[in-house]
Formats: C-alpha cells, sequence, structure tokens
C-alpha cells in the first residue's frame, strides 16, 4: 500500500493520535508553535519535519524532560497530553500496542 | 604378522563408544540431545554421532592406518535419559584438546556441529552444551574489555545499565535518527542501539548515521555531565569493511559499537573483539538469527553454548533474553546462561541445563542484555533476576512513553535507581514492586505516567523450549 502523501490530521489519528507525529502536534500545542485548533490534516512531510525542528528547539530549552519545564508551560502540557491520554485509552489504546511487536 | 586392512562398513561403537574412558581435564566436552531413527541403537548412534563430530567416516579408509586414531578421536563416553521424552536421549562425548586449533571457536564448532547435523542414522541431533577446558579457554582472547572496565570506561557503579533501541527500526532518516538518540540519553539512558538490522542501507549510510550519533552523545554528555553510548552497528558485507566502520567510529569518539555475531560470522567477530581489545573499544553482541538454531528443543544448538562460543570468540555485552518479557526464555534456563557469560567458575547443574562445569579463569565476563516486550513494570523482577552487570533495554517501554522519547528514558531511570536503593536497603524488590515503583512516581511524573500507560500489560505466552525436566 502506498503512504499517503499527506498527513491525516491528529483529529482522524486512531485512538487520538499516540503516534510520533501527534505527540509533535501535541508538544507543538504546548510551546505555542501552533493553534490547538491546527490539526495539520493535509499537511506534507516537508512540514511535519520543519514543525519538527521547531519543537525540537523548544524542548532543548528545558533538557527534553517535562520535569524541567516552567510551570506554565508544565501546566499547559498536563492539560493537552492529559487530555489526549484519557481519550487514548478510552478508545482502547494501552501501552502493550508499542510493546506488542518488539524484538530484541 | 604386519597389520591387515579390511574394507567395508564396520560398526561406529567398536571404534568410538567407550563407557569406561574417564575424560581428560583437557577433553573438550560436549553433550547432544540424540534423536536416532527407529531401530538405531543408543551406543551405535552416539558412537556416530562421536565419529561424525571428530575423525570419523562411516566406512574404513586405508588412510585411517595413516593417523593416530586413537589420539584424535571423539569418545562417546556415557548416555542419559532425557527426563521426559523417551524419543531421544543425551549422548556424552570427549574430544581430544589436540583435535582443535587454539583460540578458534570456528574451527570447534566446524567439527561439532559440521555435517554430523546432515547424518541420515539421526533424526534430530542438539548440541546441548560443552565443556571448554581451561587450556582451551586461555588460548581465547575473550571479551574484548569485561565488566569492570566497562565500568570504569564509562564511569557507572552499583546498578544496571539503561538501553533502547531506536525505532522506527528502518526508514528514518540519520538527522532524525540521531535526535531520538539525544532524546533518550538525554532523558536518562545510558545507551542507545542500533537494530541489528541497520547496516548502511541507502535511506541511512553508515557514515552519516555514526557522525549524527556521535553528535547526539557528545550533546548528551555536555548536558548530563554523564558518559553515553550509541550501539553503532558496524556489521557489514565484507570483514574489511567491517573493521573500516568501527575504525572509524573510534576516529569520531563512539566508546562502543556492535556486531551481529552469528549472522556476521564468528571468524569476523573473533577479528573485531580483538581490534577492540586493542583499542580501548566496548563490543555489543546482538544475537539476530540465534532462535534459527537454539528454539527446537530436539534440534540445533542450544543458547548456552552459543553464549559460551561468544564469551571465547569475545563481546562485551549479549542479548540474553529478559525471563519477564513476551519473548522467548525459560526463567532457570536463563538464570543458568547468563551466569555462564558472568561468572568465572559455573558448577554443573542440570535444574538450570548446564551439564559441565565451567572454569573460565581468569577471562572477563559478558554482560547480558535483557531486550524487548519489557517496561517500566517489569523493572523489580528485571533488578532482582539480572542484578547490577547487566544492561536493560527498553525499546516500545522508551519511545512508547505517551509525552515522548526523553520521558519514556526519564521513567525508567528513575524506576531503576528506585529498585537498586530498595534492593540496598534490604527491600524485597518484586514482592514490594508497586510500593517502591509508586512511592518513585510521587517525585516524577513521568514514571507516574509511565505507570497509568502500562500497568495493564501481562505477559502470558507459555515458552516452547523449557529446561528438560519441565516436559515431564
Amino acid at each position: 500500500m502506498n503512504k499517503p502523501k499527506v498527513y491525516v490530521g491528529i483529529n482522524n489519528e486512531i485512538n487520538g493520535g499516540m503516534t510520533t507525529i501527534g505527540k509533535l502536534i501535541r508538544d507543538a500545542w504546548v510551546f505555542e508553535l501552533i493553534e490547538e485548533t491546527e490539526t495539520c490534516e493535509g499537511w506534507n512531510l516537508t512540514g511535519i519535519d520543519a514543525l519538527l525542528q521547531k519543537v525540537n528547539d523548544e524542548w532543548d530549552k528545558y533538557g527534553c524532560l517535562v520535569s524541567f519545564l516552567p510551570p506554565e508551560l508544565a501546566q499547559r502540557h498536563s492539560r493537552i497530553h492529559g487530555a489526549a491520554l484519557e481519550k487514548a485509552k478510552s478508545s482502547g489504546w494501552s501501552g502493550e500496542i508499542e510493546t506488542d511487536d518488539e524484538d530484541e | 604378522m604386519a597389520k591387515v586392512y579390511d574394507a567395508g562398513v564396520k560398526d561406529y561403537r567398536d571404534t568410538y563408544w567407550m563407557p569406561d574412558y574417564t575424560p581428560l581435564d583437557t577433553d573438550i566436552l560436549a553433550c547432544f540431545k540424540i534423536t536416532p531413527q527407529e531401530g538405531v541403537p543408543r551406543e551405535e548412534i552416539a558412537a556416530a554421532v562421536a565419529a561424525e563430530s571428530s575423525t570419523g567416516t562411516w566406512t574404513t579408509v586405508w588412510t585411517d592406518l595413516l593417523t593416530d586414531l586413537d589420539h584424535y578421536k571423539g569418545r562417546a563416553y556415557a548416555i542419559e535419559d532425557v527426563p521426559g521424552d523417551d524419543t531421544c536421549f543425551y549422548g556424552f562425548v570427549a574430544y581430544p584438546i589436540d583435535l582443535f586449533e587454539e583460540g578458534s571457536v570456528v574451527n570447534v564448532m566446524t567439527s561439532l556441529v559440521g555435517n554430523v547435523f546432515g547424518f541420515k542414522a539421526l533424526r534430530a541431533l542438539r548440541l546441548e552444551d560443552i565443556r571448554f577446558p581451561i587450556a582451551y579457554v586461555m588460548t581465547c582472547n575473550g571479551p574484548p574489555q569485561g565488566i569492570s572496565m566497562e565500568r570504569d570506561i564509562l564511569n557507572k557503579y552499583g546498578r544496571p545499565f539503561l538501553g533502547c533501541t531506536i525505532k522506527p527500526k528502518l526508514g528514518l532518516s540519520a538527522k532524525n535518527y540521531g535526535r531520538a538518540c539525544y532524546e533518550g540519553l538525554r532523558g536518562g539512558l545510558d545507551f542507545t542501539k542500533d537494530d541489528e538490522n541497520i547496516n548502511s542501507q541507502p535511506f541511512m549510510r553508515w557514515r552519516a548515521r555514526f557522525d549524527f550519533v556521535q553528535e547526539a552523545i557528545e550533546k548528551a554528555e555536555a548536558e548530563t555531565g554523564e558518559r553515553k553510548g550509541h550501539y553503532l552497528n558496524v556489521t557489514a558485507p565484507t570483514a574489511d569493511e567491517m573493521m573500516k566502520r568501527a575504525e572509524y567510529a573510534k576516529e569520531i569518539g563512539s566508546p562502543i559499537i556492535m556486531h551481529d555475531y552469528i549472522t556476521g560470522g564468528w571468524t569476523a567477530n573473533t577479528g573485531l573483539a580483538q581490534w577492540c581489545q586493542d583499542n580501548g573499544m566496548l563490543l555489543h553482541i546482538h544475537r539476530a538469527m540465534h532462535a534459527v538454531l537454539d528454539r527446537n528443543p530436539h534440534h540445533g544448538i542450544h543458547f548456552r553454548v552459543l553464549a559460551k562460543i561468544l564469551r571465547l570468540s569475545g563481546g562485551d555485552h549479549l542479548h540474553s533474553g529478559t525471563v519477564v518479557g513476551k519473548l522467548e526464555g525459560d526463567r532457570e534456563a536463563t538464570l543458568g546462561w547468563i551466569d555462564i557469560m558472568r561468572d568465572s567458575f559455573i558448577k554443573e547443574d542440570r535444574s538450570r541445563g548446564i551439564f559441565f562445569d565451567q572454569d573460565w579463569g581468569s577471562m572477563p565476563g559478558v554482560i547480558p542484555v535483557a531486550s524487548g516486550g519489557i517496561h517500566v513494570w517489569h523493572m523489580p523482577a528485571l533488578v532482582n533476576i539480572f542484578g547490577d552487570d547487566s544492561c536493560l533495554q527498553f525499546g516500545g517501554g522508551t519511545l512508547g512513553h505517551p509525552w515522548g522519547n526523553a520521558a519514556g528514558a526519564a521513567a525508567n531511570r528513575v524506576a531503576v535507581e528506585a529498585c537498586v536503593e530498595a534492593r540496598n536497603s534490604g527491600r524485597e524488590l518484586e514482592k514490594e514492586g508497586k510500593d517502591i515503583l509508586t512511592s518513585a512516581a510521587k517525585h516524577s511524573p513521568e514514571l507516574a505516567i509511565a505507570m497509568e500507560t502500562w500497568k495493564e500489560i501481562k505477559f502470558e505466552f507459555d515458552t516452547v523450549d523449557k529446561i528438560d525436566a519441565a516436559h515431564k
């Protein structure tokens, strides 16, 4: 099957987007790089990759760790990612999917 | 009267079955699980295995008269029932040390698991264990650095190492791959790892990967103040190309490289291990293809043999199974080969599938790597089972964290330190694991989320290859 040329949008991902791109978009919301209404539906790979670089630059300011975020950002992170986790779990996602087909 | 040469077929047992033989301290001993074709007597087939894995051929040839057969032949000296399985039996064979080139696991294995495995009188054959005499061990180079030296090189003591295989396993660009490594290392891992089948594909050539990963290591080291490493897989189509990649890894400052020792081959591995020792490099070993050889309980080579081969050929880390994860590995058998990898003397212990005493003398040990299908909830059991001299690798259990790679790494780092601290203060890890992790998670939002993400997972698959007593 051919890979889609554009991203389906975090709102259209299975289980609310517990994927690399889904996590990236939520981080972009946290750092206010894009509006929280922006789902990135229809974005091409270059657009997603450019967003990734911006998100990485933001994380670099805080050692990549939520524990190091200032209170305001930590609160945004908790709200945005907390809601996503809740939604994902209620739609059947669990960490099992992440370790299920793993080899050594 | 001059010796007379009789042509024709004769029974193997006339020459190779020696039940009164007492093995010498210098003999290489092997235990085979032998499944004969119907109607073939045990002594005859055991003798045939001894013959076909040493000096024998199915008929007497005139050149037999030109060699000192009694000196060089393998001797089948004992047979035993296999508990719970009357289709097969154990055959024990002693080989004189002079039969093999010094320091060459390649030569030993070419004899012991060579043509004999295709012998028609056998339905199946499995090499269960080998005793390498200390006289032979001392001719092998062994692990390049060993466990103590590795700790000194990395300045890390008193806890298991933590690692992670970068996913997706294939297809990432070198730059994004390096970024994933940085995030894992920055979050608290000691190592990240190339997948076994990442070599130098068109989507990510080896040199670009090495450069971006080394940049990630240096950035993480500068920010954390800790030594970090990434297993740069130098496995290549030719031994020369492999060495070229190893040299480059050293040149850019990587402390560790990686080799797929079964698919890459033991000749290449032994040469690479020697080079690592000469150049102060650590060598991580992946066992891709092992299950082809070791999974069938009746045919092939048991992993404890493959582990011994690696220790002799050379490697500082070896994937060993996880016991508690989803991948194959009987607990007692795994504990047995973990001892084989790390200890200096291992007693025969049938409850762990160890058929012989094994004396490694002063040869350094190999760090077992528990990798695949594990996550923070397994940490108490992993620390309890593997102890400090191990490397615990969480792939999906790191990268699958809902907050991303660094958060997954931080969760595992906090979990392992909490477990080690609890163990050191006398707490029972497997019994009190939940309390230990819950308490640690109060100070680590990353761990708290990891525990919420994975808590419902249970691994209930049974293992295919168990200790034979367990088949009863």
